[in-house]
């Protein structure tokens, strides 16, 4: 009587009438009728014939006048007909649909007369399961994505992309990672899914966004409930992040001992909020960041801390002064730091009567304990430079400062006061503790200066015994530490290159220009090393010019040592 | 001029009444030195206290900065202990190294019978700067 009421997604598929299913003397059996599963016996035209208690209590109800028939989901009237269409006996694989917001699995019996039984067998809370499991394991590698994207860099801009976009792709739909303050502004890192992520320092208040004040000074996160997404500032809206946000978390990200920033996760009013899982994972997701993040600033710091060192220790380029060449050059003991233990200096006279004071030496020790003594020695140093007069005495003051009870770190050096004379250059030379120079006659005749002195920083009281030399013109004086006279190697790869070696090559050199001079010096030991190991290598080399010709000018022999001193 | 293979650097102690003896092989230097200034430190802090420390250098090969650096700290708490300090055997490396610093008398002075302790921060500076 009358068609059914179709109410999706629900219909009545049933054309007919009955007043009890179970009245309608179908053919199929009787304990169906007593099964747990909801059971659902359709005829052969699609109409709804019988149905047990369980299915009684989950099928809705037509709202039909009179009779309230049962109504059966679309999705299975769909699936019947499909059924039914086809070649009677074809078993089909089970189905899926939604009743009342549970999903369940329809298998069908088909019978001889062409009515299906249905029965129907609730999954959801496999599918749940099923649910959760998968999105546990996608968080699992999301987590390891995470982690070894974040930690192949040590780039902290690079670092903060990294975590916005990926925070965007997999946790929300926008991200801003806020550094710690650099001064009074911030960093801030927006991310938008599927855009390209930007980065803007600006002044903000981070007390407008709750909870980010906190998680900056690594207080744990506000749960996102507490937080009003109406109450933002514009700063924090990704540009092109449309609509009103509707869910919003702030994380702290923690770092090594420090908060490494704050990561702000946003959602539109149009996606679910944040669920509490969810946010477990942001934190998770957050400590990984946390970590790679301030890993990054630390080796950031590390390297601009050394970087400045290294402005501050590298050589000083030196040059001709008042017609007197100087030159120099320090190879390190790794080719991959450049300041080691060994260093030189050169503080020129102001004007041609004053003497330019030429420092070289060599620091117990390597690496950044040995840096930063030869950055106090050559500070001291400079300080001293108007006592430079009276080497001993410049001595003594260096070694009172340098000393101290922690350790015996010492540092042996030569200071040389220079000063041209017409065309001969008289030199000044202190040795506290370190080799002899050498000077290299226009003859080729080499000499040792007569010097003599105590180590300075590690003794209480030192002594020094000056000499003074006369360069003539074509005559240079070489300042050396004692990784050209050790350094190993020659054919047999351990031999030492030794001061003979060292005399000789200076031989050849008389009447080159300064510069040639270490140059030669400095290639021959490298030559000798090879590939082998070597121990940190400073060579200076003051030279008088020769103005005239080798042999046209009655100078020869025209230097000699001058009386010592103390 | 072949090298033999560098020995592995090692110290061997030898206590007699009132002496300690240290004896130094191999290489002393950045790596090894620390290791002396130890073993030393803890011979001297033994009951009763060596009034004589001897560093026996015969089986040393290499000798740099550093390891000078560890002698004069040897010096320091030898000196702070108030035993005397030898360095027995020395080879040319070693010879040269205290010679070229000047160093040699200092670390062998004999000990005065008001041995001072160890420097002290105010004591050191005040008497080099004055």
């Amino acid at each position: 009587m009358g068609r059914a009421v179709c109410v999706p997604p629900l219909v009545c598929a049933s054309p007919s009438s009955f007043a009890d299913p179970r009245d309608a003397g179908v053919n199929v059996g009787a304990t169906w009728g007593d099964a747990p599963y909801p059971v659902l016996v359709i005829d052969r035209d699609g109409a709804l014939v019988g149905l047990n208690a369980a299915a009684r209590r989950l099928l809705p109800r037509g709202n039909g006048e009179g009779t309230r028939r049962h109504l059966v989901p679309s999705w299975l009237s769909a699936a019947h007909r499909r059924l039914t269409e086809r070649a009677a006996g074809t078993v089909t694989a089970p189905l899926t649909g939604e009743i009342d917001e549970r999903r369940y699995e329809a298998h069908a019996t088909p019978s001889e007369d062409g009515a299906v039984v249905w029965w129907l067998i609730d999954d959801t809370d496999r599918r749940v399961a099923e649910a959760a499991l998968y999105s546990s394991q996608e968080r699992v590698a999301v987590l390891s994505a995470v982690s070894s994207r974040l930690l192949s860099t040590l780039n902290v801009p690079r670092c903060a992309e990294a975590t916005v976009s990926m925070a965007a792709e997999h946790l929300a739909e926008a991200a801003v990672l806020v550094l710690p303050p650099q001064g009074r502004r911030h960093t801030l890192t927006h991310a938008r899914r599927g855009h390209p992520v930007q980065r803007v320092v600006r002044r903000i208040d981070p007390r407008t966004v709750q909870g980010l004040a906190e998680a900056l000074q690594g207080f744990p996160p506000v749960p996102a409930r507490w937080i009003d997404p109406d109450g933002l500032p514009d700063w924090v809206i990704p540009e092109g992040f449309t609509g009103p946000v509707g869910s919003v978390i702030v994380t702290p990200l923690p770092g090594h001992g420090v908060p490494a920033g704050a990561l702000i996760l946003l959602r539109s009013g149009t996606e679910r909020a944040f669920t509490e899982g969810e946010e477990v994972f942001a934190r998770l997701f957050a400590a990984r960041a946390g970590a790679a993040l301030s890993a990054a600033r630390l080796y950031t710091e590390q390297t601009a801390i050394t970087a400045t060192l290294m402005r501050e220790l590298l050589p000083p380029a030196l040059h001709t002064v008042d017609g007197v060449e100087y030159a120099g050059q320090y190879r390190p003991a790794g080719d991959e730091e450049r300041v080691g233990g060994d260093f030189y200096d050169f503080h020129p006279g102001s004007e041609s009567a004053q003497e330019t004071l030429v420092v070289l030496g060599d620091v117990a020790g390597k690496g950044l304990d040995a840096a930063v003594l030869t950055g106090k020695i050559r500070n001291t140093l400079h300080a001293l430079l108007p006592l430079a007069g009276n080497h001993d005495e410049v001595l003594r003051l260096l070694n009172g400062a340098l000393l101290t009870t922690q350790h015996t770190r010492f540092a042996t050096l030569v200071l040389a006061s220079v000063r041209r004379q017409d065309d001969r250059v008289h030199v000044r030379l202190t040795s506290a503790g370190h080799l002899p120079p050498l000077i290299v006659r226009r003859d080729g005749s080499v000499e040792e200066v007569p010097t003599r002195g105590t180590l300075v920083g590690a003794l209480p009281e030192i002594s020094s015994v000056g000499a003074e030399a006369v360069l003539g013109p074509g005559e240079t004086c070489l300042l050396y530490t004692d990784g050209i006279t050790e350094a190993r190697g020659g054919p047999l790869g351990d031999e030492m290159f030794g001061e003979r070696r060292l005399r000789r090559t200076l031989a050849e050199c008389a009447g080159l220009p300064a510069e040639a001079v270490v140059e030669r010096v400095q290639m021959l030991a490298a030559q000798w090393i090879g590939a082998g190991r070597h121990d940190d290598m400073a060579t200076v080399a003051v030279s008088a010019p020769a103005k005239v010709p080798p042999g046209s000018a009655d100078r020869e022999g025209a230097g000699e040592h001058g009386g010592r001193r103390k | 001029m072949t090298q033999h293979p560098a020995t592995e650097f090692s110290l061997t102690t030898v206590s007699a009444p009132s002496t300690l003896i240290v004896r130094v092989a191999g290489e002393l230097d950045y790596d090894t030195s620390d290791e002396l200034v130890d073993t030393v430190a803890a011979g001297l802090a033994r009951a009763p206290a060596p009034r004589h420390v001897r560093l026996d250098f015969a089986a040393l090969t290499w000798i740099d900065s550093m390891g000078l650096s560890a002698l004069l700290m040897v010096h320091r708490h030898t000196r702070a202990a108030g035993a005397a300090l030898y360095l027995d055997n020395r080879p040319d490396v070693l010879e040269r190294m205290l010679g070229h610093t000047n160093v040699l008398d200092h670390l062998t002075a004999p000990v005065t019978q008001d041995a001072p302790g160890p420097p002290k921060e105010g004591d050191v500076t005040g008497a080099v700067v004055s």
